[in-house]
């Protein structure tokens, strides 16, 4: 049990060096596939189907092709602002409906609860033909509005939300009452502040999620100024389903922003930890 | 949008003055529901009307041309008799219960392992989240060099030590094995990640105070850590469970990977309605087919809910 | 302002506030649900689309070009403006973007579709009859083995813009590693595992039949099914023919192929009609693959020899092949039906030598494919597409034996398919499964109502 008190770190070099090595090992493993991907889009095409890990003859050509072939700076563009606005709104809507599930006594507060939960028992393919034609009639084909207010709304942030709000004492709220803070400005000064970790890993969730998402952005898209990267990467997948070494490269490519994101969001989500009240 | 309510909530939550006097209660009330409104009102425009609609579908004959013929109780009769369906249905159990725990212990594993401070926390927490940054063809053909036929790593390195091969994709008995491992793979980094900010919750006094106490490391962490992240896990197990019936990225996963094969062995339900929907235009079988799906889990969900006080687990 | 006024102004205002309200949920309920109901006919735009999945920046940029080209031609001469519209492949054939788009009235106007997708399009009413639009010489010149299955009751729905049939491909250097001439190539079953068991070798293995379940695993099965004289409904597509020994000795053939070892359960990158991951990488050294992988290698792995023979038949078999290809089609409850027709004739389907000259283009340089048409593939072969190797080979020895793809309806290659995955990968009996499937079909056909199978 990794304990952060000085006396754990003192007496545990020993087990800090085999902790560093068992981890180590097993994200090595884990992203050892991935290796693999990388390695591929540094290969020439003689060598794609060798299978090693090592390319004998790196080489960038196949990330320049890429490029060259289809705008995806374009695509990452697009769709860095679409998951981008997604993921600011949905935090906002559903940190609001969280609290209020959370915190706030209201009538009806768990039958409402359990309809929203509800909504979160079906995946889009089941739903997606009725959701086209609202679409359609809210004239949302073919925008970015279409690209960004449906898959904002999503039951699992307010849920995932509201099971961390659960663990707010209630004395903090009425604190702020008795010193005569509306409710939202307990929202907004108290409920948002303590919620910084899982804010920070739900943004990573949901850039992560519209980054990637796919059959939405494709079904209501024809303009192909509106692709986002995963439409492209598909595109590019058919295209060149026997050039393993571009396909990996443009997946690469894709990848990337995501894994930079990631990181400095994960410090993020540690170092909050210090500057919350509560602990 | 946002402006207004925060003024209307502002105004009603404070000394409610000016206008006549809320009640506490009231004034609480009033405020939850412009809070949760943008959200309700989205949920049911663009989820809720939607999944209605697809449901009663499934009372409809619907060639996915614009032909609705009402036919009663017909679909859900033909599901009786489709063993198809009925596999799908076994491959779904199969498939929850061996992934839901798995993804459980892996994710609370790793977030207690990465837990640390180190300065290498910060890169192997990012190594473990990578797979999921990574598009799924891809990781369709990385797996697939992993796990092919003979020559895949796997095999090689079972050959070496003098094990027989095996087809992982392809043989009946171990597909399914193989697509939770990767299913796995994938999502561990995800559920790492809640469990992270889970454990973020738990005051530090309470580790401080055990080790004061001489708890060992086992004794803290059943006795503090799991207790104090009932919430998170909560909704880790609720969330997994179902993702993985409704079809999330492990769907995607047996898609681009398997195609439900070999002889349906990886069919998951939700798979089974995709392609009675999407390849064969039977939206009205495939309607009635989600409904039951649903209807399950909503059973499973009330049940969850009623047992643990809404996923609370103290009174309110 | 005396109370009376206010209150009824309050009234006044609250029913307004109703009435409006009540408009307002009407108006949204009916334009929610009209598309499922009426169908619509968008006339604002006289723009027509057409979807297909040939896409720009592709490894082979005179396909998508020959999509560009084809349209820029007809607008230029036409007042009713066609418009490209590209949707990835894998989601075009599997995928529910077309499927959704139709669902709620928006389908493309013009579109392609493989015959194993003729009916469901057909049977839901989509398709238009493009015979008028057609000059007797056209409806000719089309070969009658590629158009069975576009026609119903001597109407013509689809005007396919090529043929695609299916063959043995093998690589030179695996043949000359186990001291086998090319000439000698398998042309018995037997032979066929015979010469698949020396080659299978080390990492390699001799031989792949496609293990991916869906309609291209049916589709690369049933010309062993034909060579034995199987087929799956009865000529007037009443009763299932299943259970017949063709069948059975078919089904027998992929699944010894894995049991003997010599055949993989699973394939590389994208499986059977992925030859280059497959063939090209050493994995195997036979595929069973199409004509289009003679494009597909030379646009991807440039140096690796290869050859090309017909699928080897079984003891008394008849030689066969199947023909894969697409067709242009026009949706009958579209936006213009009939000028989406003659765009349809007018590419693919005219005498016109713009017409043929396209259709070479198309066949012999920016794919390899046969061209579906006489006039078409008489011009093209006297400008040398078929003149040596693998082409010459398809167009002489295997395209004469060719029967086009089935068209059946999803549930009918639900259970083929399904017999075929049991037998191959579950070591199923192919005795019983042949006679279960046959059951299945004979009992859905009893309720079919639509056009007949093929």
């Amino acid at each position: 049990m990794p304990l952060e008190t000085p006396i754990v770190r003192e007496k545990s070099r020993l087990g800090g060096i085999v902790w560093a090595l068992f981890t180590g090992i097993l994200a090595f493993a884990t992203i050892c596939p991935l290796a693999w991907m990388i390695s591929t889009a540094l290969k020439v095409p003689d060598e794609v189907y060798d299978m090693t890990l090592i390319p004998a003859h790196p080489t960038l050509v196949n990330f320049a092709y890429v490029f060259t072939k289809l705008p995806f700076v374009r695509y990452m563009l697009n769709t860095f602002f679409i998951a981008g606005s997604i993921t600011v709104l949905a935090l906002l809507l559903h940190s609001m409906a969280a609290y209020a599930f959370s915190c706030l006594r209201f009538p009806g507060r768990d039958v409402i609860f359990m309809a929203i939960f509800s909504t979160f028992l079906i995946s889009l393919p089941v739903i997606i033909v009725p959701l086209f034609i609202l679409a359609r009639q809210f004239g949302m084909l073919n925008n970015y509005a279409g690209l960004i207010i449906p898959p904002i709304f999503n039951a699992f942030g307010i849920f995932l939300l509201r099971q961390f709000y659960i663990g707010i004492p209630p004395e903090l709220q009425e604190a702020a009452i008795i010193d005569g803070a509306s409710y939202w400005g307990i929202y907004w000064n108290i409920i948002l502040p303590l919620s910084r970790p899982i804010l920070a890993a739900m943004s990573v969730f949901f850039f992560l999620a519209n980054w990637n998402s796919f059959l939405w952005p494709l079904t209501i898209t024809t303009n192909q100024n509106l692709w986002v990267v995963q439409v492209a990467i598909a595109s590019f997948h058919d295209q060149y389903s026997g050039s393993w070494n571009f396909i990996m490269a443009a997946s690469t490519v894709v990848a990337l922003p995501t894994l930079i994101l990631f990181f400095i969001f994960q410090r993020q989500l540690i170092e909050s930890i210090k500057t919350s009240g509560l602990k | 949008m946002t402006t207004r309510a925060e003024q209307s909530i502002g105004a009603s939550g404070t000394a409610a003055p000016k206008r006549r006097k809320l009640s506490r209660g009231q004034a609480e009330a009033l405020a939850a529901f412009l809070f949760i409104a943008p959200d309700t009102i989205g949920l049911l425009v663009f989820v809720a009307i939607p999944m209605l609609f697809s449901l009663s579908l499934g009372f409809f004959e619907v060639n996915g041309f614009g032909s609705y013929k009402f036919v009663g109780l017909a679909n859900y009769r033909r599901m009786l008799n489709d063993p198809l369906f009925f596999q799908s249905l076994w491959v779904t159990i199969q498939y929850v219960i061996m992934l839901v725990p798995g993804l459980y212990v892996v994710g609370l594993g790793l977030a207690l392992l990465i837990r640390r401070k180190s300065r290498l926390s910060g890169l192997f927490r990012t190594m473990f989240f990578v797979p999921n940054v990574v598009s799924l063809v891809v990781v369709a053909l990385v797996w697939q060099v992993l796990l092919v036929d003979r020559v895949g790593f796997i095999n090689q390195l079972l050959e070496t030590i003098g094990l027989p091969s095996q087809s992982w994709l392809g043989d009946p008995t171990y597909a399914m094995g193989a697509v939770l491992l990767i299913t796995i793979w994938f999502l561990m980094g995800y559920y790492m990640v809640i469990f992270l900010a889970g454990l973020q919750e738990i005051p530090r006094d309470y580790y401080d105070a055990a080790k004061i106490d001489g708890a060992n490391a086992w004794e803290t962490f059943t006795r503090i850590t799991l207790p104090l992240l009932r919430p998170t896990s909560f909704f880790v197990l609720l969330v997994s469970t179902v993702s993985a019936v409704a079809g999330g990225q492990g769907f995607d996963l047996i898609y681009v990977m398997t195609k439900g094969g070999p002889a349906n062995s990886t069919q998951l339900g939700i798979f089974y309605i995709y392609m009675q929907a999407f390849q064969f235009n039977d939206y009205g079988y495939a309607s009635a087919m989600a409904s039951v799906l649903v209807l399950i889990l909503l059973l499973l969900t009330v049940i969850l809910f009623a047992l643990t006080k809404g996923g609370r687990f103290h009174a309110t | 302002m005396s109370t009376d006024d206010s209150a009824q102004q309050g009234i006044s205002r609250r029913e307004l506030i109703k009435r409006t309200g009540k408009i307002a949920v009407a108006t949204a309920v009916s334009s929610v649900f009209s598309p499922f109901s009426i169908n619509v006919r968008a006339a604002t735009t006289k723009t027509l689309s057409f979807w297909q999945f040939y896409g720009p920046g592709g490894g082979n940029a005179l396909q998508s070009k020959w999509f560009e080209d084809a349209v820029n031609g007809w607008n230029a001469q036409s007042e009713t403006k066609v418009q490209l519209q590209f949707v990835p492949n894998q989601e075009y054939m599997n995928g529910s973007k077309l499927q959704t788009a139709f669902a709620s009235g928006q389908g493309p106007d013009i579109f392609i579709i493989s015959p194993g997708d003729f009916l469901r399009y057909y049977n839901g009413g989509v398709l238009t009859d493009l015979t008028p639009y057609m000059d007797d010489a056209a409806k000719k010149d089309f070969f009658p083995n590629v158009m069975e299955t576009r026609i119903v009751n001597d109407k013509i729905y689809g005007l396919p813009m090529e043929v695609e049939p299916m063959a043995m491909y093998y690589s030179v250097k695996a043949f000359k590693e186990a001291g086998i001439s090319e000439s000698n190539y398998p042309k018995t079953w037997q032979e066929l595992f015979d010469v698949s068991k020396k080659l299978t070798k080390g990492k390699r293995f001799g031989l792949l039949f496609d293990t991916t379940p869906g309609y291209y695993q049916n589709f690369t099965w049933y010309p062993f099914m034909w060579q034995g004289g199987g087929d799956m409904v009865t000529p007037d597509s009443r009763k299932s023919a299943f259970n017949s020994p063709g069948t059975i000795q078919a089904l027998k053939l992929f699944q010894d192929s894995i049991k003997l070892g010599i055949a993989p359960r699973s394939g590389l990158g994208f499986g059977g009609p992925d030859v280059v991951a497959n063939l090209a990488s050493g994995y195997c050294a036979i595929q069973n693959v199409g004509i289009w992988a003679i494009s597909g290698l030379r646009d991807a792995a440039k140096d690796f020899q290869y050859g090309v023979f017909p699928l080897p038949i079984p003891p008394n078999g008849q030689p066969k092949s199947v023909l894969g290809g697409w067709a242009f089609v026009a949706n009958a409850k579209g936006k213009d039906p009939e000028t989406a027709a003659k765009f349809c004739v007018w590419t693919v389907g005219s005498m016109s030598p713009e017409s043929i000259e396209r259709g070479v283009d198309w066949c012999i340089r920016a794919k390899s494919d046969i061209a579906p048409r006489k006039s078409v593939l008489d011009k093209a072969t006297a400008e040398g597409g078929y003149n040596s190797g693998p082409m010459q080979v398809f167009k002489d020895q295997i395209f004469p034996t060719g029967r086009d793809e089935p068209r059946v309806p999803p549930d009918v290659y639900k259970d083929v398919s399904d017999a075929i995955q049991n037998c191959q990968l579950r070591g199923a009996s192919p005795e019983k499964q042949a006679e279960e499937t046959s059951r299945r079909i004979d009992s859905f056909l009893a309720s079919y109502s639509g056009a007949t199978l093929k």
